[in-house]
């Protein structure tokens, strides 16, 4: 195992100041709901460990991905994608062309063999054997499988790597399928939405470096730390919704008045993410506040489930509740993936175990 | 003779391949593949019509709001809606914004990292080269991703989230701005003008927008672009990728009173003249897809899924009666009659195609000022509803940072009936026609030097990302 050098030098390396850092770790542990105390096991952390290796593929996409993340909140977490987190291999920033581009994810497999975590931007086409998406003469599909052999965990990043998104839309003319369709013996994190907030993003990166293991996953293996309430739980336009006042049409005075879009299609009831908490765009708005409904872009099958300006029909204004769970366990569907993480998540901790003793070795 | 595979290409949004064949250390012919296909105009057949407002985003995630406006209109013109004064202006400025970030991006991220490779280390900017624009690492390239940042707090404000908005539609936007958001609006603008006068361009956007010949140009001297100018003069990028001179724009930014960036065609031999949607035809001798060449309001996509030769990409050909045309940002500012893009045109290559966009950069500065300034926070932002209509048709003709989009849509039975995209990079990396015409990217390309022990030829990286391509728009 060739030396890596830590985060931390890699940020004093960038000319990055202690007070920045430290900065840096608490809005992680805030980002990750956790309590001031943890502050200082981040910062302990970013400092010790070797720095994660990623390599970043990118399939059938559209790269929204990739552009969220580069404009996370705290310039840090930018550093993150920018170097931190050791971006060995990304075609959409990286320096190399061509053929080094293709030896360079070679090489960057060879010397991180088992230690690295493969993030995955968009999704295979099975359709006429991959033919759809080529990269370097070859489908996509099998580059995946040739990155992800040899990869410690995998992060499927957005709606495309988790679930499919608009190119897996009826007829699916490519048959664009999730990642985990194609790769059945790795751990995989989803961090669906289309795309995936920035600092959901980074706070998963970040949360996996500290302490060694995957974060929590819900049954849809997605991180439960930012997919464990629906944007309806935390909207600021809720008290309408429960004092029932709606928006009846496009930008009219209930719309200037800020009430509830429940009635123009809003998916926010049945929509588990970060949306209306950490927000967008450093944290200044997100979809409902611009006056639009949540279309869901989180959730499996957002694209093919009517249109996305249809009321939804099955939750009542009071008891949301009981029904909207209902829904959400629908849309769950019946995975009983709980125990499949469980182990994939041991998996990682023996991975990195092993990694560790080699590394004493 | 020999032959090159050059791909797949970093830096650039989507995949790419280029085949080159070279003679004597210069390029003699090369062939374009876009090899990467999604299908998003058959997905969009029989679907309810509004759902074009969220799906057609996705095909980008760097030019997702060209997408939302170009559908927006589409759908409006089939619906027989317009946008209201003010709803157009926001929309306006949510789209220049983006168009702006991905000029930054573009000149920052994208094509001045190439200019740091070892190939140059002898020349007296590579140090310069280097420290500001090594990828990931270099300090203009973290200057430019905090600006952009900085700058789409206003599409935080105006469109929710960026990218893929949902704020845009036919009859305007759902977002209203009140005078606290206005205001924060300005002071998101103000910084963006910080950071291209201290950095980009070294002195005050309207000086560069002053600016009235290349020779003029060629001595600004100051900023990131000084640099680039004088990385182009050594290297003479004025002379590299020479296109066709046969430029063509959709008009950018329709207000109330006209588009802010004209529509038009215009001829390095004939001339500017009017243009007629008319005269555009999908031509598919070279494309992997079935069917005969048509008007994309008729046109189809049918994949040929053995990928039968002489094709050799997925992207159609799209012409201009009967002739290809370069698009994007020197074409609009040629075609809006600014005196340094003709200038520039004169000759066309590398050069002004990057020159041509950072000329736009420093005008879209102005343009978003006088945008949100203007803007009515009184007024309405959306027209009164409409209902979808059992049939009709309608096009929207847009401006990516790239170049022109286009969108026709055709409803029956109250579903989408047909629908076709036609992207910037698919005018300008088309393959072939059936009278055997290359493309404009493959036109540029001939001609272009390379050396003996060059497996990516430099000159070859600078002139295809010259166009700024975006692939994944380029087939969808």
């Amino acid at each position: 195992m060739p030396q890596i050098e830590t985060f931390y030098d890699v940020m004093r390396r960038q000319g990055i100041t202690r007070r920045s850092f430290m900065k840096y770790c608490s809005l992680t542990a805030a980002a990750l709901g956790l309590g001031p105390s943890f502050v200082p096991k981040i910062a302990h952390a970013m400092e010790t460990k070797p720095r994660t290796p990623v390599i970043w593929v990118h399939g059938l996409e559209c790269t929204c991905c990739s552009e969220s993340f580069i404009r996370a909140a705290h310039p840090l977490a930018k550093d993150v994608v920018l170097s931190m987190i050791s971006l060995d291999y990304d075609d959409t920033l990286m320096a190399a062309a061509g053929h080094a581009a293709e030896a360079a994810l070679m090489d960057t497999i060879e010397k991180y063999k088992g230690n690295y975590i493969l993030a995955v931007e968009g999704n295979p086409p099975l359709n006429e054997d991959g033919m759809y998406c080529i990269i370097g003469g070859k489908p996509f599909v099998e580059q995946l499988k040739m990155a992800a052999e040899h990869a410690k965990a995998i992060i499927s990043w957005g709606a495309c790597a988790s679930y499919g998104c608009v190119q897996a839309a009826a007829p699916n003319p490519t048959r664009a399928v999730p990642v985990h369709k194609v790769i059945l013996d790795k751990p995989i994190i989803k961090v669906p939405g289309c795309p995936p907030i920035a600092e959901v993003m980074t706070g998963v990166i970040t949360y996996m470096l500290t302490f060694d293991r995957l974060p929590e996953l819900d049954r849809q293996g997605r991180p439960a730390m930012f997919y464990s309430q629906r944007i309806h739980d935390k909207c600021y336009r809720r008290p309408h919704f429960d004092a029932g006042q709606f928006v009846e049409q496009w930008d009219d005075d209930y719309a200037k008045k800020g009430y509830c879009l429940y009635k123009m299609g809003c998916k926010g009831p049945t929509t588990y993410n970060a949306c209306s908490t950490v927000r967008w765009n450093e944290g200044v708005s997100f979809p409902i506040q611009s006056g639009h409904g949540c279309i869901g872009c989180s959730e499996d099958g957002f694209w093919d489930q009517g249109s996305f300006y249809d009321r939804l029909t099955t939750i009542k204004q009071f008891g949301v509740e009981a029904t909207a769970d209902k829904i959400g366990l629908t849309a769950v569907g019946a995975l009983g993936a709980g125990v499949a993480l469980h182990v994939a998540a041991s998996a990682l901790k023996r991975a990195q175990k092993k990694t560790q003793e080699k590394t004493e070795a | 003779m020999t032959r090159l595979v050059v791909g797949p290409f970093n830096r650039v949004e989507g995949d790419l391949e280029v085949h080159l064949e070279i003679a004597e250390g210069k390029v003699t012919l090369a062939r374009v593949n876009a090899p990467l296909y999604r299908g998003f105009e058959r997905m969009l057949e029989g679907r309810d019509p509004r759902d074009a407002l969220t799906i057609t985003p996705r095909i980008c995630g760097i030019c997702s709001i060209s997408q939302s406006v170009a559908a927006a209109r589409a759908l409006g013109a089939a619906m027989g809606v317009a946008p209201t004064p003010e709803g157009a202006r926001v929309a306006a400025l949510i789209h220049a914004i983006e168009n702006a970030a991905d000029h930054v991006a573009h000149f920052n991220l994208f094509f001045m990292p190439d200019f740091t490779r070892p190939g140059y280390a002898r020349r007296g900017w590579h140090a310069r080269a280097v420290d500001r624009f090594t990828a990931i690492e270099g300090s203009a390239q973290r200057e430019a991703v905090a600006a952009r940042a900085a700058l789409m707090h206003v599409l935080g404000q105006l469109a929710g989230k960026w990218p893929h908005t949902l704020a845009v539609q036919p009859g305007g936007v759902t977002r209203a701005p009140g005078p606290a958001e206005k205001m924060r609006i300005l002071a998101s603008l103000r910084g963006f003008r910080r950071y291209l006068e201290k950095v980009v361009f070294g002195a005050p956007v309207e000086d560069f927008v002053a600016l009235g010949a290349e020779s003029a140009l060629m001595r600004w001297g100051k900023g990131d672009a000084g640099l680039f100018l004088e990385i182009a003069a050594d290297l003479d990028l004025a002379a590299m990728g020479r296109g066709a001179g046969r430029y063509l724009a959709f008009g950018a930014y329709p207000l109330a009173t006209g588009p802010a960036f004209p529509a038009g065609v215009w001829e390095k031999t004939g001339g500017p003249r009017a243009l007629d949607p008319a005269g555009i035809r999908e031509d598919l001798a070279y494309s992997w897809m079935m069917g005969a060449a048509s008007h994309p309001s008729t046109g189809q996509t049918l994949p040929d899924e053995d990928m039968r030769g002489p094709a050799y990409s997925w992207c159609k050909a799209p012409r201009l009666e009967g002739q290809p045309m370069e698009v994007g940002a020197i074409a609009r500012q040629v075609i809006a009659g600014h005196p340094l893009a003709r200038d520039l045109a004169r000759q066309g290559g590398v050069l002004a195609r990057v020159a041509g966009r950072l000329l736009e950069l420093a005008r879209t500065q102005i343009l978003m000022e006088r945008l949100a300034t203007d803007i009515d926070t009184s007024a309405r932002f959306m027209a009164a509803p409409v209902a979808v209509p059992d049939a009709g048709s309608g096009a929207g003709l847009v401006e990516a940072a790239r170049g022109a989009l286009g969108h026709w849509l055709t409803i029956r039975k109250g579903v989408i009936a047909n629908y076709q995209i036609v992207a910037p990079t698919t005018w300008n990396f088309s393959p072939r026609d059936a009278a055997g015409v290359p493309g404009p990217l493959e036109a540029a390309l001939l001609g272009a030097q390379v050396w003996p022990d060059e497996p990516t030829p430099l000159s070859v990286q600078h002139i295809v990302r010259s166009f700024d391509p975006c692939m994944v728009c380029t087939v969808h």
